[in-house]
């Protein structure tokens, strides 16, 4: 993560296949688990999307997104199992705030799909690169600002973590101190928001500067130095991924 | 036809009340080499925006008068059509990269493929431009990894590739080594000399002298004359504009080079006879009446790694203490590496550090805080809070001083650096050159028995570098320890006695400046050079190591 990307330089299977197709991937995934919403099933996709990232030999590295995660999911269970709606079987109680069972069984459902969620994302985030994926979207059509606002997004939380890496040097040198237990951390957070958000405001400044000067709003055609060829199997995942698709939708209409 | 030709310009940044630029007029020959002189805030930075277009298409603000690049008037034309025919490289290398692209070969592509240039093509002027920067190792590289001296080729090579008619240069070698800021320089001669106009500003006035065909003096927005480098250079009034002349010519000056007052002096090594200082002896040095003692930092047998396998401190055995030192060393040598691990801001895979009798690894970057001070190469790394007093106050604050001590103890730092004016104003709001005082500032207020500079020339003009000259010297006269890390050799001669010399994560040399001087053979493999006035001794027939202007006589 410390070079500005998610991506993770590998030689698998997944990495060979072209970003679009991975992008499908990600609608296909994420949209049948709310087509279908049962347990098992979003259950199975979640487990296919894990093997995807195994295959891709990138599953370590979604844990830690995962576990950024993790403050969502718990939200999730806490407000769904106390409000939701359908409360008649008390399962159990926390101090005095009952959990209701069809709450938290929904609130495991939306769990199971964040999850899948982050994990498809993932698939796509870690095993293509991003100019790669941008380049794609831009030769079906897309225009290349909105090519570039989408690459700053996917890098805007890398870039992030380095502009932090650089204040809180600046303030440990100058005697905040940052390492120590977990209060220490978080007091120690609190400073660095204001000066990474205007720093980022400045580079974006001299970002911009430095696209100008590249031609970037030129009007002229644009050519691409890589050929895109050297993808693999992309024909048939879309066929696979459309085909699975269909199925989902024919089984919710017909079953 | 004129390549450039500026009528009348005249600019504002929107929401300031002085003109920038002021009534600017001049013409330029097309494969010109043209030099920008002038001190910080003359509005150099303003011109090479305003002739690539970014004022007024990108900075908008008042603008007046009229700037052709051949026929195509800047002001009636959109950027990109602009920069088709002027690329600007700039002096921070880290902001020119696009962020787009994720090797170097793919960030030298982005402008040629946003103005749709052909495949091949592509490939041919890559390898080429690649090939003159020497940066072809580095192809497969993610700029993010790149060493500041080696963005700014790829920044260079980016803009070239391109092939603009006109190159803009601000400041492209403030961050290089010696070696490669003359590469660079090198470069773009050739470049002019296949017909490619220049213009470059630059604070290194010896460089500027030898390679441009003409010099534009500049002072407050003003054109104040054009002229050859010997023109300009052998000007008296030099001073009033914040320029020093090179070496050169303050030497032909001061050895009375001069028969009748309008002739001009010489500008460059070349021009000097090869005799005259064979007799010079220097004056017998004079003990300090006092041997100030400071704080020790004793490094023993240092290793470190960001990644493994790749080592950048290969068992560094150093010991600082007394007079201020100077590290000096190429890009990449580890220099920045070595003061994180000073300050414990990283620690030591192998080996130790004390610093003060401390172990680093028994402490952490804030308790050590209280004892050394650092001062990071770009400011904006360092400075964080709203208001340019409380930014100065933060350090002092951390390390226990009472709020009363730290207000006092900031404002007297201000006053020191000459930012008491400021105290009230927002950091972002302030010029990069005095943003760095303010950084200065927010470190010395900590009152710390170590002060380390991380390349505190960068950015500055002639008339701040004797100002931090003069600070080093008092810092050491209060009793602390100064350390710099440097790539300006002149201001290196001019200012430490003591020079640590590094390469390739090694300690190459650790002694007196003049004998780190006098190692021909290990300044070249350490991408170093002699300072200019040593040059100039050595020409005319001195064979020892001179170190400072003053010595001649």
């Amino acid at each position: 993560m410390k070079n500005g990307t998610f991506y993770v330089e590998k030689a698998s299977i997944v990495h060979d296949v072209d970003p679009l197709s991975k992008l499908l991937f990600v609608f296909v995934s994420v949209g049948v688990t709310y087509i279908l919403s049962t347990h098992s099933f979003v259950l199975g996709v979640l487990a296919i999307t894990l093997l995807v990232l195994l295959l891709g030999k990138v599953l370590q590295y979604i844990f830690p997104i995962i576990g950024l995660s993790l403050v969502l999911i718990f939200s999730i269970i806490i407000v769904q199992g106390f409000f939701h709606p359908d409360r008649s079987t008390l399962w159990f109680t926390i101090g005095s705030v009952p959990i209701y069972k069809e709450g938290f069984s929904y609130a495991l459902l939306l769990t199971l799909r964040v999850l899948n969620m982050v994990c498809a994302f993932g698939v796509l985030i870690l095993t293509t690169k991003p100019d790669d994926l941008v380049q794609s979207l831009i030769r079906k059509g897309m225009s290349p600002k909105i090519g570039y606002v989408l690459l700053s997004v996917l890098q805007i939380l890398p870039q992030m973590l380095a502009v932090t890496g650089k204040i809180t040097d600046a303030q440990r040198s100058r005697g905040m101190e940052t390492e120590g237990g977990f209060i220490t951390r978080v007091k120690s957070f609190i400073p660095l928001l204001t000066p990474v958000v205007l720093n980022s405001i400045n580079d974006t400044r001299d970002r911009s500067i430095a696209l100008e000067i590249r031609g970037f709003n030129s009007t002229s055609e644009r050519t691409f130095l890589h050929e895109t060829n050297h993808f693999k199997y992309g024909f048939v995942i879309k066929v696979l991924l459309a085909v699975s698709l269909a199925a989902v939708i024919a089984w919710r209409i017909f079953i | 036809m004129k390549s450039i030709r500026v009528e009348q310009l005249k600019y504002k940044y929107p929401g300031s009340d002085h003109f920038v630029l002021d009534e600017l007029s001049f013409t330029v020959e097309r494969g010109d080499f043209i030099g920008i002189a002038g001190e910080n805030g003359a509005g150099k930075t303003t011109l090479c925006y305003a002739l690539s277009g970014l004022v007024p298409h990108f900075f908008k603000g008042s603008y007046g008068g009229n700037v052709f690049i051949g026929d195509l008037e800047v002001y009636t034309h959109s950027m990109s059509e602009i920069t088709a025919r002027v690329g600007l490289v700039f002096d921070n290398p880290f902001s020119q990269m696009t962020g787009a692209k994720y090797t170097v070969y793919d960030e030298i592509a982005f402008g040629l493929e946003n103005l749709g240039v052909p495949r091949e093509e592509m490939h041919r002027r890559i390898q080429k431009c690649m090939k003159q920067l020497k940066i072809e190792e580095l192809w497969n590289v993610n700029p993010f990894y790149l060493s500041g001296g080696q963005l700014q080729r790829v920044a260079i090579a980016s803009v070239m590739a391109m092939k603009p008619d006109i190159l803009i240069l601000d400041e492209p070698t403030s961050q290089l080594d010696p070696q490669g800021a003359e590469e660079v320089f090198q470069v773009v001669e050739q470049l002019s000399a296949q017909g490619v106009t220049i213009m470059m500003a630059e604070q290194k006035i010896e460089k500027l002298a030898a390679y441009s065909d003409r010099i534009l003096l500049m002072n407050k927005g003003k054109l104040i004359c054009e002229g050859t480098p010997a023109e300009i250079f052998s000007r008296d009034d030099l001073d009033d504009y914040g320029i020093e002349p090179p070496v050169y010519t303050s030497a032909a000056r001061s050895l009375k080079f001069r028969q009748h007052t309008p002739a001009n002096l010489p500008v460059v090594l070349g021009e000097m006879p090869t005799f005259g200082l064979e007799k010079l002896s220097l004056p017998f040095p004079h003990e300090e009446a006092v041997d100030v003692k400071t704080a020790e930092i004793v490094v023993s047998d240092l290793s470190f790694s960001y990644e493994k396998d790749s080592e950048i401190i290969k068992g560094i055995n150093l010991k600082l203490s007394g007079k201020p030192l100077a590290i000096i060393g190429q890009n990449g040598a580890g220099k920045t590496t070595l003061v994180k691990l000073l300050k414990a801001l990283v620690k030591p895979q192998k080996g130790e550090i004390t610093v003060d009798g401390v172990k680093t690894t028994d402490t952490t970057a804030a308790k050590l805080a209280a004892v050394i001070g650092l001062i990071f190469q770009n400011p904006n790394d360092q400075i964080f809070k709203s208001k340019v007093l409380d930014e100065v106050m933060f350090g002092p604050l951390n390390i226990g001083q009472s709020p009363e001590t730290a207000k006092a103890n900031a404002l007297k730092m201000l006053d020191r650096v000459g930012m008491a004016s400021k105290k009230d104003e927002n950091p972002y709001d302030l010029s990069l050159a005095e943003r760095k005082l303010v950084a200065v500032a927010s470190v010395l207020a900590m009152d710390t028995k170590v002060v380390i500079f991380d390349e505190p020339t960068i950015g500055q003009d002639a008339m701040g570098k004797v100002k931090l000259s003069l600070l080093i010297n008092e810092l050491y006269a209060q009793g602390k320890l100064v350390v710099c890390i440097l790539h300006d050799m002149d201001f290196v001669a001019e200012t430490f006695e003591h020079t640590v010399i590094l390469g390739g994560g090694r300690v190459l040399f650790n002694g007196e400046t003049r004998t780190a001087f006098s190692q021909d053979e290990l300044l070249r493999e350490a991408g170093l050079e002699q300072p200019h006035v040593t040059q100039l001794a050595r020409r005319m027939g001195y064979t020892g190591i001179l170190l400072k202007k003053s010595e001649l006589h």
